[in-house]
């Protein structure tokens, strides 16, 4: 096998396994949402299909394809078509520069274990990817000629800006630590318990707020806020084009707990384990380990994100923008400049 | 009397405008929560025997010589919804009239209980059925060979009405 | 001109009027039971007592003045009853005050001590005088510990006529009504006290042309008709005024309709014509042809039978039949039983647009039916005003009726065009209409002339009609649809009860027949209009208007004069008999 043909086939297996590994977490998410929503209530869930209702999911998904699908006679029939591939597209095309591990050696080649490693700008990317999501939802909103979906997509796309904005303030402080974009750079600089959590506290409670609201979950789900928009952007969609902003919007949750992990928590890094395990460098083992602490560190958050739903109310419109430029921007630009200064200090007296 | 709540007592303080601790305090409920029983009823399994004050769907109660029912259509003026139509006709027993026809189209009932409430006779009552499917609107419409059943199986609701009505 | 103040309200009166009548000219009502203002009074009931007084005089033979400028009242040692106490100058009559609320009160309990208050099976409930009261004006209480009395129920007095003896109360309406106005007097009360009742006497039967009217002015549900008993509650009708088509009087009734379907027929005061009453004959017999054997839509002849067609279909096929015949081989019939906007327009249509003179309608004369009541011989409606409004054997040169049959053997009438009516019942023409290449009749129910037809135009009877009647007197009266057509829902004014407001079309209380009829100048019009006649009438209303500006007779007349008025006579559309306070026996009953 020439190595084009080689890094063309491991792409396409890194591909093939994150795109159904997601989709399947997504699946899966909306069972363990169903079933957290349900603890709550002191009820039971979903437990007819499959042992404990384990294929609940795809009974879902399987119903989401066989509705029927209804497109307004006043829609914008192609942007109609559009947005819900944008919305689902966008999401899946971050994790091109997620990494879930380092790299391992596989007959001599080494195999790194994101679809794009190494990739300078990655967290820019990711940036500008989940920037791009609010195409989806407000073409969403515009292409449906409902007055619902309208005001659910113009909201989306202004509690998205005015989010974007503090947290991508809130990263600087992590970016300044590190030095790179780079996602795995990131992860390193965390290496031996030194995780973002610990320095930048502040930075982390800001970036959690702002993935709330980027995600559009409670209590910020302002776009689709069922008591007075029916349905926000999907009122009008039906059928699987309305399964793709489903499964985007639980896409989207992973990869905002993916970027908490990368960020703060220190990815797949944990003091100690490694060294106790004593594997030996550049093992598949080794790559299992590291993803297996990624995916502890990402289930809590996930579980998180659903506790909150089932817990907060909504905020009004008006305590939304409040928070997003009153409170949680110049909280992010003050982290900036103490972090700066600390930084400075602690060059300037030699202890960094 | 002049209240006014804006006073600085009422003014959020500073803990409080941050809701932090209060959004803690509202997760901890839920969390507490998730460690409780269900409450769940497992249901065509577990199936619920309602109590005598249970409203379920309206029936005729039938005696061993017949139906109580003397067709005043009372129930039928007061019911809300406009569910119940009755047809009287003539009978030679001593009262001397019954309902040759008495529909109650269960799309329409609200199972709010005036009929039996105002029926003179005793002679509608609500019963503990709750487990209403139709298939079609028609099948919906409950007749006479429905609506009547025989009053050893009301006793609960008759004992209910009696003591409270 | 004696004056008196009830209830502080001062009124002008005549001499010799009662209380009861002059409180009821001016609008007040007095709780009664026996009085009726078409009987004679009895006075035996006692609910109508009121306290009555005259302002007491000093010696001087001024009047008195309490603290407050009002005059001293010296009332009555005891109540009197209204029904039976004349009316005297300077009276004061005081019919809500505590004393008449505590005889009334009294009056109640009295009269529900036997009564065995069996409201739910009793047909009267919801047009109860005795219901109404217990409402009004009782206690709602009984004191009466003891066992009531036992009487017989289910009694029938006459063939339509059922009595039950519980709940009578003894007011002798019925048997002062069978003695006064049936003529026919056969019942009496028999016993004493409390076992007082009601029979007829050994050997008669209370059967009088006008015997139900007794069932209506009974206060109570004692008297029920056998015809309509327990078919309908009152509360589930809607109530509509109307006339009755039965005879040539046109007595005002109301038509009671459930579910589309009229269920019986009451009578509707008007001094001028019917006063408060209405014949057996007519209850029984004027609902029963609009519910049952109609013709539920337009019908052509497709070789020997006739099949349902649509309204272009019938009218195009009739209007090109009649293109085929000259003008003078086409005779038009009207009808009698039709309504002077029908007969207007058939007039019209025969003249101006066929441009024939055969023209005339068939009188329906029966001697037998007619007495010196209300009953007429001539048993059509409209007779009069058919004639009035152009619907008449033109002399010399059209044909009548009468010599139709042989024109039609000589073969120089070979289309006929039938308005309404059964021609082929009358004998002299059931043979002649064979011969007939073309007939085009309207009608409202299957019959031998139908049978014949070759066009069947579905046309509506007086229950789905607005329009007018003249009676025999000339006096032109309205009628307006109690039922409802595929063509008129709802038409606007139309009483509807609660089932007819709230029904949707999965219910099946609200699913009653609508056919697909039409009124007959409707009918008219279009055919006329297929023939180049060029006619806009809308509704009725716009064909009323042309009458009333064509036909001098009708001059000044429109359809809010004649409800006003309860009709008006022809020809004195400007000086109408006032209507007078209309009795009303009940309040609570649906209109």
């Amino acid at each position: 096998m020439s190595p084009l043909l080689t890094d063309i086939l491991i792409l396409l297996a890194k591909v093939f396994l994150i795109v159904n590994g997601l989709l399947m977490a997504a699946a899966y998410l909306v069972y363990f949402e169903r079933k957290i929503s349900a603890w709550a209530h002191n009820r039971i869930g979903p437990n007819r299909v499959g042992p404990l209702g384990l294929f609940q999911s795809f009974a879902d998904v399987f119903k989401l394809y066989l509705k029927e699908d209804i497109i307004p006679t006043l829609a914008d029939k192609k942007l109609h078509f559009i947005a819900p591939i944008i919305s689902i597209g966008v999401a899946m095309a971050v994790y091109a520069v997620i990494p879930f591990g380092d790299s391992f050696m596989v007959g001599g080649k080494e195999v790194f274990m994101s679809v794009a490693p190494g990739v300078n700008i990655g967290l820019l990317f990711v940036f500008a990817m989940s920037s791009v999501g609010v195409y989806g939802i407000t073409l969403a909103g515009w292409s449906s000629n409902n007055k619902y979906s309208l005001l659910g997509g113009l909201r989306s796309a202004a509690q998205m800006i005015s989010y974007e904005l503090s947290m991508g303030l809130s990263i600087i402080g992590v970016l300044m630590i590190a030095g790179s974009l780079d996602l795995t750079q990131i992860v390193h600089a965390q290496a031996g318990g030194k995780w973002n959590i610990f320095l930048q506290p502040l930075a982390f409670i800001i970036f959690l707020v702002a993935s709330f609201a980027e995600t559009n979950r409670t209590p910020f789900d302002l776009p689709e806020a069922e008591p007075e928009l029916v349905g926000g952007y999907h009122t009008e969609y039906s059928g699987m084009k309305f399964g793709l902003f489903f499964l985007a919007e639980y896409a989207n949750m992973v990869t905002a707990s993916a970027m908490m992990v990368l960020l703060f928590l220190g990815g797949w890094e944990m003091p100690g384990l490694y060294e106790a395990l004593a594997l030996p460098a550049g093992s598949p083992l080794v790559a299992l380990v590291q993803f297996g602490v990624f995916a502890a560190k990402l289930v809590p958050i996930l579980f998180f994100f659903i506790w909150v739903r089932w817990s907060l109310p909504r905020f009004r419109y008006d305590q939304l923008m409040n928070l997003g430029w009153k409170v949680m921007l110049p909280l992010a630009l003050a982290n900036i400049v103490i972090t700066g200064i600390v930084m400075t200090l602690l060059k300037h007296y030699g202890i960094m | 009397m002049n209240v006014n709540h804006n006073t600085e007592k009422d003014r959020l303080n500073f803990w409080e405008k941050l809701y932090l601790p209060e959004i803690a305090r509202g997760l901890g409920l839920t969390l507490r929560q998730m460690f409780k029983k269900p409450m769940t009823r497992q249901y065509p399994e577990e199936r619920w025997e309602p109590t005598g004050s249970y409203r379920g769907r309206p029936v005729l109660v039938l005696e061993e010589d017949g139906e109580r029912c003397v067709a005043c259509s009372l129930c039928s003026r007061v019911c809300p919804a406009l569910a119940i139509e009755v047809q009287a006709a003539e009978t030679t027993k001593e009262k001397e009239r019954y309902p040759v026809k008495f529909e109650i189209n269960m799309l329409r009932c609200i199972y709010c209980g005036f009929c039996e409430e105002v029926c003179p006779e005793e002679a509608i009552v609500m019963s503990k059925d709750y487990e209403l499917i139709f298939t079609n609107q028609e099948d919906a419409i409950l007749g006479k060979d429905k609506l009547l059943i025989p009053i050893a199986q009301l006793q609960d609701r008759l004992e209910f009405l009696r003591r409270f009505k | 001109m004696p004056q008196i103040t009830i209830d502080g309200q001062r009124i002008e009166t005549s001499a010799g009027k009662t209380i009861i009548e002059a409180a009821l000219d001016n609008g007040i009502d007095i709780p009664h039971f026996c009085w009726h203002p078409g009987l004679s009074v009895s006075g035996n009931c006692r609910m109508c007592l009121v306290n009555t007084g005259f302002p007491r005089k000093s010696a001087d033979g001024s009047l008195e003045r309490d603290e407050n400028g009002g005059n001293v009242i010296n009332w009555g040692p005891k109540l009197a009853i209204a029904c039976a106490t004349p009316v005297a100058d300077g009276m004061v009559i005081d019919t809500q005050g505590q004393r008449t609320e505590h005889a009334q009160n009294a009056i109640m309990e009295f009269l529900l001590i036997n009564h065995p208050l069996d409201c739910p099976i009793c047909d009267e409930a919801g047009e109860c005088k005795l219901q109404e009261y217990a409402f009004l004006h009782s206690k709602g209480q009984s004191r009466y510990n003891e066992k009531k009395n036992h009487k017989d129920k289910r009694v029938e007095l006459g063939p339509n006529v059922m009595f039950d003896g519980e709940r009578c109360i003894s007011c002798s309406r019925c048997i002062r009504f069978a003695d006064e106005v049936a003529k026919q007097p056969v019942l009496t009360f028999v016993q004493r006290g409390d076992h007082v009742t009601i029979e007829t006497f050994p050997g008669t039967t209370f059967d009088s042309p006008y015997s139900m009217n007794v069932n209506d002015i009974c206060p109570v549900g004692a008297l029920t008709s056998m015809d309509f008993r327990f078919a309908s509650r009152v509360w589930e009708m809607s109530f509509t005024d109307s006339i009755c088509p039965g005879c040539s009087r046109g007595c005002n009734i109301k038509v009671g309709v459930r579910n589309n379907e009229i269920l019986r027929l009451e009578p509707r005061t008007n001094m001028h014509v019917n006063e408060y009453w209405m014949c057996d004959n007519a209850r029984l017999t004027q609902y029963k042809f609009v519910n049952e054997n109609r013709i539920s839509s337009p019908m052509i002849r497709k070789g020997n039978t006739l099949v349902s067609a649509s309204w272009q279909e019938a009218t195009s096929q009739a209007a090109d039949l009649l293109k085929k015949f000259k003008p003078s081989e086409i005779m038009v019939v009207g009808s009698a039983r039709a309504t002077n906007e029908d007969n207007y327009l058939l007039a019209k249509f025969a003249h101006n647009t066929i441009k024939t003179n055969n023209i005339d309608f068939l009188r329906h004369i029966d001697n037998s039916f007619s007495d010196n009541s209300l009953r007429t011989n001539d048993r059509t409606p409209n007779a009069h005003g058919a004639v009035e409004v152009g619907v008449k054997h033109e002399q010399p040169s059209g044909v009548s009726m009468s010599n139709l049959a042989e024109r039609i053997k000589q073969r120089s009438i070979k289309a006929l065009y039938v308005m309404d009516g059964d021609i082929a019942a009358n004998s002299s023409l059931t043979d002649a209409l064979d011969d007939l290449d073309c007939l085009i009749v309207h009608a409202t129910n299957h019959n031998s002339t139908t049978e014949r037809a070759h066009v069947v135009l579905a046309s509506t009877t007086y229950a789905e009609l607005e329009g007018t009647f003249t009676n025999l007197n000339k006096r032109v009266q309205y009628v307006q649809p109690a039922v409802a057509t595929q063509d008129h829902e709802r038409i606007e004014g139309m009483q509807m009860s609660r089932w007819d407001k709230f029904g949707a079309p999965n219910d099946r209380w609200a699913r009653g027949e609508r056919r697909n009829c039409r009124q007959n100048w409707e009918i008219v019009q279009d055919i006329a209009n297929m023939l180049g006649a060029g006619w806009h009438y809308t509704n009725s209303e716009n064909v009323f208007k042309d009458i009333s500006n064509h036909v001098s007779a009708f001059s000044g007349m429109s359809y809010d004069l004649l409800q006003e008025f309860q009709g008006l006579t022809l020809g004195k559309a400007g000086s109408p008999e006032p209507k007078g306070v209309v009795y009303q026996s009940n309040y609570m009953k649906p209109n």
